[in-house]
């Protein structure tokens, strides 16, 4: 017969937390959001949609869409697939599995913030070992297989490794360039999380049973591909959806690479959701803007997490 | 095995060899940087560790340190210099305080609540699990505005309590452990309240005990995930330095990449990105454990 009251000491602390810390902000943000509240000011005046209504319209916001939209679309399923692919990979090797797995994982526990200006002195035009590897390289194997010379529609004197040779060994400034700056942040994305998919797809690769893949054998699927397709992928499914979910909201919420890196730029093309908020909303004290920002990104979230959770989980489970 | 097998083996391992070069080349540069003298690394020469001349530190001598102190080997002086500028031990020893700070706090909010969700009978008790479940869904950096509109409110801003107010709550936490004790058999707590213990010793006594596995899977997520931190720090703390965490001395080291000297910036990098990876790489299977077992935010 325990003390009925206890239970209330217990889930107290944590109901407070959780009302206070999780669910009242996002009444706060919402209701800032219909308001021209600037932190410090006095006075708040109600202005119903126009936050939104600017979010939708200026140019900075529509690219701050396409910049955040490109970077989630791009990094997900690279780096999803790139996790399977590295798990699959490593789970098929007689030795020295475990080696890679560590070096893999290293990117996932480094401060990001750290490795985003080691990646930014690796890519310096001048000082980085890409450019200067790619400048080495010049007429030989390298600009062979780098310039995709191998492809049979792609000319020799056209490519782009060609042509940066041709000109002064003219390499990309790939993060100070409108054209690359936003693959090369995807590509940093991709290096830091793909780590993190492979370690889960791992797990998930040693519940599938081995008797699965003798019966698979049998019913005549001999090559390792139409074995992965009838065994290894379908019993994966709720892993991917897992791993899919997880890396959808993490993606989303990328600030660090951006604000050491290229600060939005150029041109906005970089211009992330987080980075618009913090911009707008700390740096530039326009709390309300932000607080729309924030509403947005946060709709984004809840309904990419429901859609994944209760619409694709039944397709999912076996 | 046979000729064809090891073939195959081989192109595996060629093909995880790029790619674990891709991986490390951002690591091999920080350390090389930090390493060799500011020539070498214009002139990206030198490999890995540099020539290691003795020579005089022209920016060191500006500084006002005696030319005697200034000429030694490019890596000791890019370590010395790196603490000289900063306070890199402050960093360090504020990035210890906020994340004990907050997995303390976490875990004194969490486990009792945790443990009333799996085995105490009350009214109300599906409908908090839900909100539970409901929190799971917000990320916290997403409501960072808000959050820090309420605590400029409050006047906290610039104090560790800012750093640490947020995070004070984590209902993955509260997840975590209510699965975890949903698995422990009634009759522990059955036989614990025969002797006569009390519900608030049973938690701390029995419970967390028994929890330590996932506790400390917790513990590795909560701490990554706070000493790696940059974002909200970058939020709520404007200029103090005392209060910088490491992430925030990063930042302030990198300041400016084109006048200043590279290789103390990167000592001073390397330093502070060190501790995680060691510790990483001496419990890397205890780190993978609680990192994807925690993975969910």
């Amino acid at each position: 017969m325990h003390n009925s009251k206890a239970h209330i000491w217990f889930i107290a602390p944590a109901i407070i937390l959780m009302i206070v810390i999780l669910i009242f902000p996002l009444f706060l943000a919402g209701g800032i959001s219909f308001t021209d509240y600037n932190l410090g000011n006095k006075s708040i005046g109600w202005v119903g949609l126009e936050n939104y209504d600017k979010m939708f319209n200026r140019k900075t916001y529509v690219k701050m869409i396409w910049a955040t939209a490109t970077y989630v679309i791009v990094v997900v399923p690279i780096s999803v697939v790139l996790g399977l692919c590295a798990a699959m990979l490593l789970n098929s090797l007689r030795f020295g599995a475990d080696i890679y797995k560590t070096i893999f994982f290293l990117p996932v526990m480094a401060t990001l913030l750290a490795m985003a200006i080691a990646w930014e002195f690796t890519l310096h035009p001048t000082l980085g070992i890409v450019n200067s590897f790619l400048a080495n390289g010049c007429g030989g194997i390298r600009e062979f297989i780098l310039g995709l010379h191998w492809l049979p529609w792609v000319d020799s004197q056209q490519s782009w490794y060609h042509v940066a040779c041709a000109n002064n060994m003219d390499f990309p400034y790939w993060l100070k360039q409108k054209n690359t700056a936003i693959w090369t942040i995807c590509f940093i994305g991709i290096w830091q999380a793909f780590g993190f998919n492979m370690v889960l797809y791992l797990a998930g690769l040693t519940g599938i049973p081995r008797e699965l893949y003798q019966a698979a054998e049998m019913d005549g699927a001999k090559s390792t591909w139409e074995q992965f397709k009838l065994v290894t992928w379908p019993m994966l499914g709720p892993t991917t959806l897992f791993v899919v979910t997880i890396t959808t909201i993490r993606t989303f919420q990328v600030f660090d690479t951006i604000e050491i890196l290229t600060k939005g730029g150029p041109s906005k093309t970089t211009y992330v959701m987080m980075y618009a908020i913090f911009e707008k909303a700390i740096q530039q004290n326009l709390t309300s803007i932000g607080a729309a920002i924030t509403v947005v990104f946060i709709a984004f979230i809840l309904i990419l997490t429901f859609f994944q959770r209760y619409v694709i989980e039944r397709r999912v489970h076996y | 095995m046979q000729a064809k097998e090891y073939i195959g083996e081989s192109w595996k391992h060629g093909i995880l060899i790029v790619g674990a070069i891709l991986v490390l080349l951002p690591f091999y540069m920080m350390v090389s940087m930090s390493l060799k003298s500011q020539q070498e690394i214009q002139s990206i020469s030198g490999g890995l560790i540099g020539a290691q001349e003795v020579q005089t530190f022209p920016v060191c001598v500006k500084t006002g340190y005696s030319e005697e102190t200034c000429t030694t080997k490019p890596y000791i002086y890019n370590y010395w210099f790196a603490f000289e500028k900063a306070p890199i031990p402050r960093y360090l020893m504020n990035g210890v305080i906020v994340t004990l700070s907050i997995f303390i706090i976490q875990v004194l909010v969490a486990l009792p609540c945790a443990y009333a969700l799996a085995k105490l009978r009350f009214y109300g008790r599906e409908f908090v699990f839900s909100m539970v479940l409901f929190c799971l869904l917000i990320p916290v950096h997403g409501i960072a505005l808000p959050l820090y509109v309420m605590l400029a409110q409050a006047g906290l801003v610039d104090t560790y309590s800012a750093l640490i107010l947020p995070w004070t709550i984590s209902v993955f936490g509260i997840f975590l452990m209510r699965q975890f004790f949903m698995t422990v058999p009634d009759e522990l707590i059955d036989a614990a309240r025969m002797d006569g213990m009390g519900e608030y010793s049973i938690v701390w006594k029995v419970m967390l005990p028994t929890a330590i596995p996932a506790l400390l899977a917790f513990a590795i997520f909560s701490v990554v995930a706070h000493w790696n931190d940059y974002f909200w720090p970058r939020m709520v703390i404007t200029g103090n330095r005392d209060l910088f965490t490491p992430p925030l001395g990063i930042r302030e080291f990198r300041g400016g990449i084109d006048s200043d000297e590279f290789g103390p910036m990167m000592a001073s990098i390397v330093t502070v990105t060190v501790p995680l990876i060691v510790a990483f790489i001496i419990a890397q299977k205890r780190f993978i454990e609680g990192i994807t077992l925690t993975g969910m935010k």
